[in-house]
């Protein structure tokens, strides 16, 4: 019972990790290009023209994440849709998505090292508690226990926070991607 | 080439005025601009100003206040979950070895998932509230 509470809790506070911070369904969308660029010289009204129509492209493809229990919704638009979910393991190609954007490119690459590096190391954490857990529940008197629970503990910890600081990667590739929205 | 200028205003007000959220473990902080530079870290103690910061966006505003509604006690209903936890065990292993009682078990299990949807309530709430705040500086 004791090993099985352990292991939600350890559940629970790596979805909290996670959360703090954002199943490959999409595809890229470049970010639309304005007429107004190409309109030569323009009047007053095009002025007001061209940053309605940045406006609208903002509102239309923009991309921010939106976190969903250790994973992260890629959302465009202000309403929708989901164009990709990253998290624990997910493959979704984050840098495909933001290529048009060569800097936006940069970060998502960064991101996904990181998630995947914290992905494997916080997994490999948790399962080194688990057995520490196991072993300790069986025969207490065993060196062992502390040592794979502190280890797995440390591991669980690195691999959180690689997550998280692959998260600031994320939110850095779409901010660059929506930032280039009206080149 | 108006228009040209007023894209090339667009871009340097989205630059220099722009958000983000930049998290890391224990802490989240709202970064402005290309500079990076942190405009609010977001607390668990006192109510973390996210409203104020995105006034100039009515849309950005109203997803703030759901963030700040739910931010802080989604961390402290968790932390209370384990807390219990915590004190059952500590009362059970004083003196007699006794395994924690199932009650609180599920107690605990309740509070850091109530705590844990709040939070996620409040970080989605942050994403759009900064979303419609930059959306609004391209107008």
């Amino acid at each position: 019972m004791k090993s099985i509470f352990f292991l939600a809790l350890l559940v629970s506070a790596s979805f909290s990790g996670v959360s703090a911070q954002a199943q490959a369904s999409g595809h890229p969308a470049p970010p639309v290009a304005t007429t107004a660029t190409s309109n030569g010289p323009a009047a007053p009204a095009s002025r007001v023209q061209s940053a309605a129509d940045s406006a609208r492209a903002y509102s239309t493809q923009a991309l921010r994440f939106e976190s969903s229990w250790g994973s992260a919704n890629i959302v465009r638009g202000a309403e929708g849709p989901v164009v990709g979910t990253v998290g624990w393991f997910r493959d979704f190609d984050v840098a495909k998505l933001v290529e048009s954007s060569p800097k936006a490119v940069v970060e998502a690459r960064d991101f996904q090292s990181k998630n995947f590096r914290g992905s494997l190391v916080s997994s490999i954490g948790a399962a080194t508690v688990a057995i520490g857990i196991v072993v300790s529940a069986n025969s207490s008197n065993n060196a062992a226990s502390p040592i794979l629970i502190i280890g797995g503990a440390g591991a669980i910890g690195w691999g959180l926070q690689h997550i998280n600081s692959g998260y600031a990667a994320l939110s850095k590739a779409l901010w660059w991607y929506n930032r280039d929205l009206a080149h | 080439m108006a228009s040209t200028i007023e894209i090339e205003a667009q871009e340097r007000t989205y630059d220099e005025a722009a958000l983000r959220v930049d998290g890391g473990l224990g802490r989240l902080r709202i970064v402005r601009g290309i500079s990076d530079s942190v405009v609010l870290t977001v607390g668990i103690i006192r109510p973390a100003g996210v409203a104020e910061l995105v006034a100039p966006s009515p849309n950005a505003v109203a997803q703030a206040k759901l963030f700040e509604a739910n931010y802080r006690q989604g961390i402290w209903t968790a932390a209370l979950g384990v807390a219990v936890w915590g004190w059952a065990f500590a009362i059970n292993h004083i003196g007699v070895n006794q395994p924690v009682p199932l009650g609180i078990t599920f107690t605990t299990l309740a509070l850091v998932t109530y705590g844990a949807i709040r939070l996620d309530t409040a970080t989605r709430a942050l994403s759009r509230a900064i979303w419609w705040y930059n959306r609004d500086l391209k107008k």
